[in-house]
């Protein structure tokens, strides 16, 4: 593996979260993807945070609105409606 | 079906992810779900000028979004419970590797999820300043582009980058913090975590 150009790191580093975000230009991306397939190094800390990323969004997609809220709203409108 | 009940049938599809947002902007569940209520009353008041076939969940958390801006903050912001200045970036995965978590497994991230409910994680989000946690809820959870967090939120593309840069620094603080404190990072990890 050739070692890793610490500007190149740094490059990497830097551009992170938008790479995450799929926020680059292709030729970034394609950049960035060429420099995770020779150091292991940032390609490690990439994949903690695509674990992460995908993780929380896992976890959120499960958040429940407490038992009753819906009720609570639901009653909330029905007054409001006969008010008029 | 009469208003009401064509109301409420686009309003349950995305009551969890609003209340999501309305705890991450108000930073707790209670005041969450008091917005959420506020927001709903709003938006059932004028859902007359909702145009049927367009997207009502983004049309709903602009509700929500201006009724907090307008009824809540008038409290004044919540303190940050978390030094950004504090918090270097990549600090989840630096603690997880100072506390030997790649010696047990490939993925130290989903390990450490793993440990935490959805409580717990949501209340994360909750503790970050509204406007990171906005930002972040939206993204995270409800899996919006920049540009579309950007127009629900009235600020430029820009300020959602860097706001959800900001904010994913302290949520990582956040989440090591709660993991060290429910001592799952100890019983994973004996004798390094700490």
């Amino acid at each position: 593996m050739r070692p890793p150009d610490r500007f190149t790191c740094e490059d990497m580093f830097r551009r992170l979260d938008d790479f995450l975000d799929r926020s680059l230009s292709p030729e970034e991306e394609a950049r960035i993807q060429e420099h995770l397939e020779l150091c292991e190094s940032c390609a490690r800390e990439y994949q903690f945070e695509e674990s992460l990323l995908s993780g929380l969004r896992r976890k959120l997609r499960s958040t429940e609105a407490p038992e009753g809220l819906k009720q609570r709203i639901s009653s909330l409108l029905e007054r409001t409606e006969k008010k008029g | 079906m009469d208003q009401r009940s064509a109301f409420e049938a686009q309003l349950s599809p995305i009551l969890n992810g609003a209340y999501g947002l309305a705890r991450s902007l108000t930073g707790n569940p209670a005041d969450g779900e008091d917005l959420l209520q506020e927001a709903a009353l709003r938006a059932f008041r004028g859902f007359d000028s909702f145009q049927a076939g367009t997207n009502f969940k983004a049309w709903f958390y602009k509700i929500l979004i201006h009724a907090h801006y307008e009824t809540h903050r008038r409290a004044g912001r919540r303190p940050a419970t978390v030094e950004l200045e504090s918090v270097p970036a990549l600090y989840l995965y630096s603690r997880s590797s100072e506390a030997g978590l790649y010696e047990l497994t490939e993925d130290p991230a989903k390990l450490v999820l793993s440990k935490l409910t959805t409580e717990q994680v949501q209340a994360a989000f909750d503790e970050l300043p509204e406007e990171y946690g906005a930002v972040a809820r939206l993204y995270f959870g409800d899996e919006l582009e920049y540009q579309e967090i950007a127009e629900l939120l009235g600020c430029p593309v820009g300020t959602v980058r860097s706001r959800l840069h900001r904010g994913r620094k302290m949520l990582q603080k956040l989440l090591w913090s709660l993991a060290e404190s429910t001592g799952v990072l100890a019983r994973a990890a004996p004798g390094v975590a700490g």
